[in-house]
Parts: structure tokens; sequence; C-alpha cells
């Protein structure tokens, strides 16, 4: 047994230390929001936050994580009320929709380190990959977010 | 401390859980269900349900992968019904019932760009039809004529007394289906037209939003599975004992790798893909666990006769196919004549590498075989075959098989294949009872799938001392596929001189695939850089030699498609004219700054009705890269049934052929696929993507035409334009980055 927290809770997992939190989450937690993609750090689609950390799920073992606070995409609320939630909503910035779980979390993580981020900035922390080319929208949603969440 | 359950839902939830979750509109409200409302959701001339709260479910018959046709296609019923957005939801077709109802739903498989155009009298004519049964039923009910009612905010009523829809649904459903009833006329348009928001906005960004690998069922098993490495390989032996022991391992499983899921039964190309070759799958209780597992399980494989296949052998076999000469597809006028008179002659070779579609979500598929039952479900571009492959490899028929599509995280045409459809069933065949969901790793998925096929093309052309070509001359090879010369064929331009010759090589070991953008994609790139080849020999620049070459009167009079040429012609000049304006003026060129522009309409045939997209691009060579400035987009799509999703799909085809054709190739060595995964297969980052403006020409055309690809072969033949321009490399090779980018001499 392992303890993880997530999404504000305290859960144990039945599986091995080594298993990557990615697979813990899916599969033995159903939290299935977070997506897989690659498995090698490349996609970002696994992207959660570990300490408010946007990190690539598939590279991190459950047996590592530790007391550190794990905040998967149904923890930013299920109502969709995260500012780039809504953002993204009013956007129309999924096609396909299989990465934007990981945009939202990685977009998160970089408003709260960089409350407005320029383009540059924008580039050099989204590296997630979208095979649908969304990227244009994800740009204009980071950069409206980023005004509703300074207007407070 | 709280024991976190996992989350599952019962078989009879499960379904609710897959479709409903994806189907639900950003704004649910709660309408109270009316009095006399009907207990169970009514089906309605098999293209809406009616709901107990007034709700309406439209049926969609494509998949939703991206491409928004749960938001597009609704529109059309939406429009006859007068649905109000917020009370609309959509679901998938059923497989079996369109199996049972002699094709129902018209145009099941998503591909080639159609859905938009083929379905649009179909859903506008179904949903003409059940308003008018919704109506005749709210008559009677309400004792007055059906022509003194009105539609409005799905109720039925003449001002002074009205029904829901939920009312009467099951009234209306037991009335037979009128003929001859119209569909509106489109000045009285209220949705078609309008830029509705994504229905799938609010699931996709909230995770709620379930894919086929998302499903889960009471007592789910994970599989992993491998294939042959070797293209034509059979597996010997494999020793379950060496991986029995490690953590959630159940079981291991020799299944054959699965039918390419396009036509069964096969047609004669392919039978080589029809059984595929041998493959070896791990159950366990999570898919990790079995993938690991898979990773240490000793398989001896026998490799087959494509054991020393390499990219090199493939093109050299094209380039023997080239040597040998091949079916003429075009021939006007004297060619060779016109070369020998030619003030000069060009002459070049272009290359096309094998290319995997790769979408986000990996192939993957969910199976329950259970006594003389069997029910798959999977994210697929062609449900129908989707269902009669997961009969044929449960070895039974088709009546007994239950197919449920999910939402797809991509498809660009790989999903036409439903191989782990056949996977996942023939795994849960062995297994019984218990739901087991198969699931590809991206290693996998790039090493074992269907390919645009590889391609060589050698041109010759010839220009006259007044910089007019005289002479065109093309022969094309490509690996093993379906017959797709029509991109070589179809070149708008109205050659006296012109031979066209085409090559497949079938025995190349990798099965071929549709990818977005099609055969187009290789023959509208090379034709149109072989034209920018002429106009630096004539000495002029490309976008004015390309226009000048587009004349109505150098059409023959003797062609049989005359017309249509005619037409071609006149549309490519309209869509030159709006890109370049729209682009502007151009930034010097060469120095590293470069602009290409191109414009294709994906034409198969004479009259065929498509999307005409023009494209420029503006770069910059810097540091011996490639920088993507802008692209500008002009796109004459008839007409706009969704102009924001119109502009999305445009954006996505744009960045689709981009990277492809920057970063993309798939390479064989030792008989196997070199790339691995996205460190060595990637595609363009937000980082190096454009900025992307697309405009949505006027038309007064009444018909849409399919958006989803054009603008894949389009931007291609703008890129290596742009590159050259720049003072870059010709490009004659794919991908861009291959090539040493610093500036010419």
């Amino acid at each position: 047994m392992t303890k993880l927290t997530v999404n504000g809770q305290e859960i144990e997992v039945d599986a091995s230390p080594d298993m990557p939190l990615l697979w813990a989450l899916r599969d033995k937690l159903g939290l299935t929001g977070t997506k897989y993609g690659c498995g090698i750090a490349q996609c970002r689609a696994c992207t959660v936050h570990i300490d408010g950390e946007a990190m690539p799920s598939c590279q991190i073992e459950i047996g590592d994580v530790g007391a550190s606070e794990i905040t998967t995409i149904e923890g930013l609320g299920e109502d969709g009320s995260h500012p780039v939630q809504r953002a993204w909503v009013s956007g129309n910035v999924p096609q396909c929709g299989f990465c934007q779980s990981g945009m939202v979390m990685a977009a998160v993580a970089l408003l709260e380190k960089n409350p407005n981020p320029t383009d540059e900035e924008i580039n050099d922390e989204i590296v997630n990959i979208c095979r649908c080319g969304s990227y244009s929208r994800v740009r204009a949603a980071i950069h409206q977010a980023a005004a509703e969440m300074q207007k407070g | 401390m709280t024991k976190h359950d996992k989350i599952v839902l019962s078989r009879r939830g499960f379904l609710s859980a897959a479709i409903g979750t994806a189907g639900a509109v950003a704004f649910n409200l709660t309408i109270p269900a009316p009095a006399h409302a009907a207990a169970e959701p009514v089906e309605l001339h098999s293209w809406v349900v009616i709901k107990p709260d007034n709700r309406v479910a439209v049926r969609i018959p494509q998949v939703e992968m991206g491409q928004g046709c749960t938001t597009a296609l609704a529109q059309y019923v939406m429009e006859e019904l007068d649905l109000d957005p917020v009370q609309t939801d959509w679901e998938y077709y059923d497989p079996a019932t369109n199996q049972a109802r002699d094709n129902v739903y018209v145009h099941t498989a998503t591909l080639a760009s159609f859905g938009m155009e083929m379905l649009f009298m179909p859903m506008r004519t179904a949903g003409a039809q059940i308003r008018a049964m919704l109506v005749q039923a709210a008559a009677t009910r309400l004792g007055v004529d059906a022509g003194s009612l009105s539609v409005e905010g799905h109720a039925i009523g003449d001002g002074s007394a009205s029904v829901s829809f939920a009312e009467v649904a099951a009234d209306a459903a037991a009335l037979s289906v009128p003929q001859g009833v119209s569909v509106k006329d489109p000045s009285q348009w209220k949705v078609i037209g309008k830029p509705l928001d994504r229905v799938d906005a609010f699931s996709k960004s909230t995770g709620q939003a379930v894919y086929g690998m998302d499903l889960q069922m009471e007592g789910m098993k994970y599989a992993a599975v491998k294939q042959s490495p070797v293209y034509g390989g059979k597996l010997i032996s494999f020793d379950f004992d060496a991986i029995k022991d490690m953590p959630g391992v159940i079981k291991a499983v020799a299944i054959k790798a699965g039918p390419t899921g396009y036509t069964v039964p096969p047609t004669l190309w392919d039978i080589i893909d029809w059984e595929m070759d041998d493959a070896v799958a791990v159950v366990a209780d999570t898919w990790w666990e079995a993938q690991q597992a898979l990773n240490a399980l000793p398989i001896t494989w026998h490799e087959g006769r494509h054991r020393a296949t390499s990219t090199d052998s493939i093109e050299a076999d094209l380039g023997a196919a080239l040597d040998a000469g091949g079916m003429v597809v075009r021939n006007e006028g004297d060619v060779e004549t016109a070369l020998q008179d030619a003030a000069q002659t060009v002459e070049a070779e272009y290359h096309y590498p094998y290319l995997e579609h790769a979408p986000m979500e990996v192939m993957n598929a969910t199976a329950l075989v259970d006594g003389i039952n069997v029910e798959a479900w999977a994210p697929t571009q062609y449900g129908d075959e989707a269902l009669r492959i997961a009969a044929y490899a449960a070895g039974i028929t088709t009546i007994r098989a239950k197919f449920h599509m999910t939402l797809a995280g991509g498809g660009f045409g790989r999903r036409l294949h439903n191989d782990y459809v056949s996977q996942a069933v023939q795994v849960a065949k062995q297994m019984k009872g218990t739901p087991i969901k198969l699931i590809a790793s991206r290693e996998e998925c790039l090493a074992r799938s269907y390919y645009s096929p590889i391609m060589t093309a050698r041109f010759k052309g010839g220009v006259d001392a007044d910089g007019n070509v005289t002479a065109w001359k093309s022969h094309s090879a490509q690996g093993r596929s379906v017959l797709q010369p029509y991109g070589m064929t179809r070149t708008v331009f109205p050659f006296a001189n012109i031979n066209v010759q085409y090559s497949s090589v079938e025995d190349t070991p990798l099965p071929f695939a549709w990818m977005r953008g099609v055969g187009h994609t290789q023959n509208a790139w090379m034709n149109h850089g072989f034209m920018s080849e002429l106009a630096a020999a004539a000495g002029m620049e490309t976008v004015d030699f390309h226009l000048k070459h587009l004349r109505t009167d150098a059409v023959a009079e003797d062609r049989a498609d005359k017309d249509d040429a005619i037409a071609r012609i006149k549309r490519f000049q309209r869509v030159y004219d709006h890109v370049l304006s729209k682009a502007g003026p151009a930034q010097e060129q060469g120095k590293g700054r470069g602009r290409g522009v191109a414009v294709y309409d994906m034409s198969y045939v004479p009259g065929f009705h498509s999307s005409c997209i023009g494209i420029a691009v503006d770069l910059r060579l810097e540091d011996g890269d490639v920088k993507l400035e802008r692209v500008t987009a002009s796109v004459d799509c008839g007409l706009a049934v969704n102009p924001q999703i119109i502009e999305a799909q445009i954006q996505s085809g744009i960045m689709f052929g981009l990277s492809n054709a920057i970063n993309g190739k798939i390479t064989i060595a030792d008989g196997k696929v070199e790339q691995s995964n996205f460190d060595s297969y990637d595609i363009l980052r937000l980082g190096e993507a454009p900025q992307m403006d697309v405009h949505i020409m006027p038309s007064e055309e009444k018909v849409p035409a399919g958006i989803g690809e054009g603008a894949v072969p389009v931007v291609i033949g703008a890129l290596v334009d742009a590159v050259w321009n720049a003072g870059g490399p010709r490009i004659r090779r794919l991908p861009v980055r291959d090539h040493d980018l610093t500036l010419r001499g």
C-alpha cells in the first residue's frame, strides 16, 4: 500500500511503489482525466500538479511522491469554473481534446508562477503536443485567462 | 484516512457514462418534465431521441475525433426542428441498428472530408420529416389543423394551446414517416451558417470527456499487445513462466494482429494484410503491469522475408519501377517532341517518406465475449466495419454482436482500420465473461500501423524562350497503396503536351493507410514544387509564374472535361487573388526571409465538389533552422455551416501538414520501423507554430464542401517555396529538417 494525497484526499493505493503515478491515477483510482500519450515525458498529456508544479505523471513513481500534494484535472473543480477552464470553453479550444487536460494543467501552473506571461514565456512553458494543432487558441485562451485572473 | 474506491460502473450504467458525459452540452438547464411526457426516451425516425425532460438528442453517424461533427452535423437537425442549442444533446448512431435498418444513417465511415456534404440532405430531410410527424401528432392531440401550428422551443402550438415535444413524441413515433416533405429554404436558416460553440468544449476542458481509453467496467482487465516487430513475421513461441509472477499478471495469449479493418471481405490488394501478422497480448490488473510484463516476456519470432528490407531497398524498388516505365494515366499532345523543341528543359526527382498518423490517443478497444455474444467499444472512424470485425474475431454472426463508438482522441485516417478491435475481441474470447481493455503503447502504435505510403516521382519539363511551359512529364511510384494517381493527373494547368505515368510497388512491407490529405498530399506538393523549379529556370517569380499559367484560353477545345478545367482555373485565380490580398505585401525576399503561396482543391475527378484553399507561408531561415512566422489561408468551401469550426479545422490542417513536412518520416531498417516514440517522431510544438489567419471566402453556394483535409496538401507546396525564396535549398525530399537549411551562397 502506498499513501498518496490526491485532490486534497488521502488515499491508499494497492500497487507496487514503482508504478508510475499516471497509471495509479487511471487504472487504480479511476481518475481518467489524466491521459497517456507517450510514457516518456514527451507529449505531456499526463501533466498533473505536484505541490503546484506541472509534472509529467508518467515519469513519477508513486513510491517517490511521499506527502506531496497531487492535483489532477478533476481536482481543479468539476464545475469547470477555473478561469483557465472558462477561457478554454469560451475560446472553443479543444478539438479532439485528448491533450487538453494536460494543456489546462500546464497553463494553470504557468499562470500561478507568472500571472501575465508574454508569448515567448508561453512558448517556453507550454511544450505539450497537440496533434490537432489547437496552439493558436491555446495561446489566446492563456492570455484571456491571465486577464480574467488579474481582474480578480 | 479514507479508502478511495475505484470508480466503477455497472454494465448497465456503462454506456450512459460513455455516451452521456461526452454528449452533454456546456450549459445543462434543468427542464421540468411535462405532465404527459413519456417516461422513457422516444426514438423518432432513427435520427432523434426525445427525452422525458424535453431535451432532444441528435444521432451522429460520424466519429467525433476533433473535427467538430457532433456540433456541426447536429446543426442540420436543429435547423429543421428549431431546436434550442442548450437543450440539444448528441449521441452516436448504433452500427447494429444501421445494419438492421439497411444503412438508414447513409454515411457512417468518417473519411475523405465527406461528412458535412454527404449528410447535408439526409439529416435536414430527416429533421423536416420528424418535424412534420411531431406537428401532426400535436394537431391530433389539440384537435386543430396541423397548418395552424408552429414550432418553437421544443413545443408545438397555435398561440392558444401548446404541447411539448416530449408530450407527443410517442404519438409521433407511431405515425408513418411522411414523404415529399420540404426542407427549409436557406433564407429561413437560423442555425446553419452560425458559429455555434462546440458542444464538447466543456467536457474536454474539465477531464470529463470519456474516450475509448477511459472506459471502465466492473471486473475489467487490461491487455498490452505486441506484434511481430518485422513486417510479415510469425510467432514461434513465448515463455509465460518467465513473467507469471510479476505483479498483476494474469495471462499471455497468442492472437492475430487482425484484418485491415477497411474492407471485409478483403479485396485483392488487402490480402497481404488480411490476417496480418502474429501478435502476443499480456493481460494484467492494470495496463502498466501488462506492458511491463510484455516488455519482459521472452518471445521468439520468425522474422520472415522482410527481415532485410530497409528504406533504401524500398526506394531502390521504386526507382526500378520508374526506370521500367509505368501505367500512362494521362497523355495529351506530344510531350517528347515538345521537350526536344523546348528552349530549356528541367529534370528533378522528388521523395516523400512513409508517415504515421500519430493521433494523441493510442489504439485501444474494450471487448466482452460472453457466451454467444460479443460486445465491443472503441474509438473508430468506421463503426459498421468494427461491428463486423468484432463478430468475425469472436467467430459469431453479426446479429449476436454489438459495437459502441466512443470519443476518439484524433484519427486522421488511422482509425479507419479496426485491427485493435479484432485484437481486443480475440483476447476477450480467451477470457470469456471478463471485459478486456486492450491498449497499444505509443511504441507499438508507431512500429505496427498502417502508413501513408512512400513515393518517388520523376519530372521533366520544357520551357520556351518566353517562359511558357511547353511540356510536362511526370512518373510517380508509390509503395503498396490503393490506386491514387489523381494528384498528378489533376494538375490545374492546361499544358498542351502532358504525359503522366503511375506505378505502385505492391511488395513493400508496410500496409497502406489513407492519411489526412490522402494521395493529394504527395502529388500536389511535388507538382507545385516542380512548377516552381520551372519558374526559376524561366527567371520568374514563383507566384507570377503559377498565375501566368492559369490560362482559360489555353484549355484545349477537344478536352472532354473542358468546362470543369475552365471553372477550376477561374476558381484558382480567385483564391490566389484572395490569399495574396489578405497576406499583404511580402517582406523583401531572400537573406533568410521567404514567402511561398500555393492553391489547391483536392479534386479527384472532373466535377468533384471540394473546397479550394489558398495558403501563404511567411518564414525565416535562421541558425540553420526554419522559423514559421505567419500563415494566411483563404478558404472557398461553399456553404460555411459553422465558421468557427471551419477556422479551427483549417488551422489544424495547416499544423498537420507543416508538422509532417518539417519533421515527419517513418524509416525502415532490418524490416522494422526505426521511430519509436515522439522523441524520434516529433510533432511541432506551440512555440514553433506560426500566427495563423484564416479567411472564409464569401460564397453563393448553398452546399458545403469538406474542410478537414484540404489545408494539408497545399501548405506543403507553400512551405517549400518559402524555404527557396528565403534563400534556402530546393526541397525535393521531405522532411524539411533533414536538409542543410543554411542560406545558398
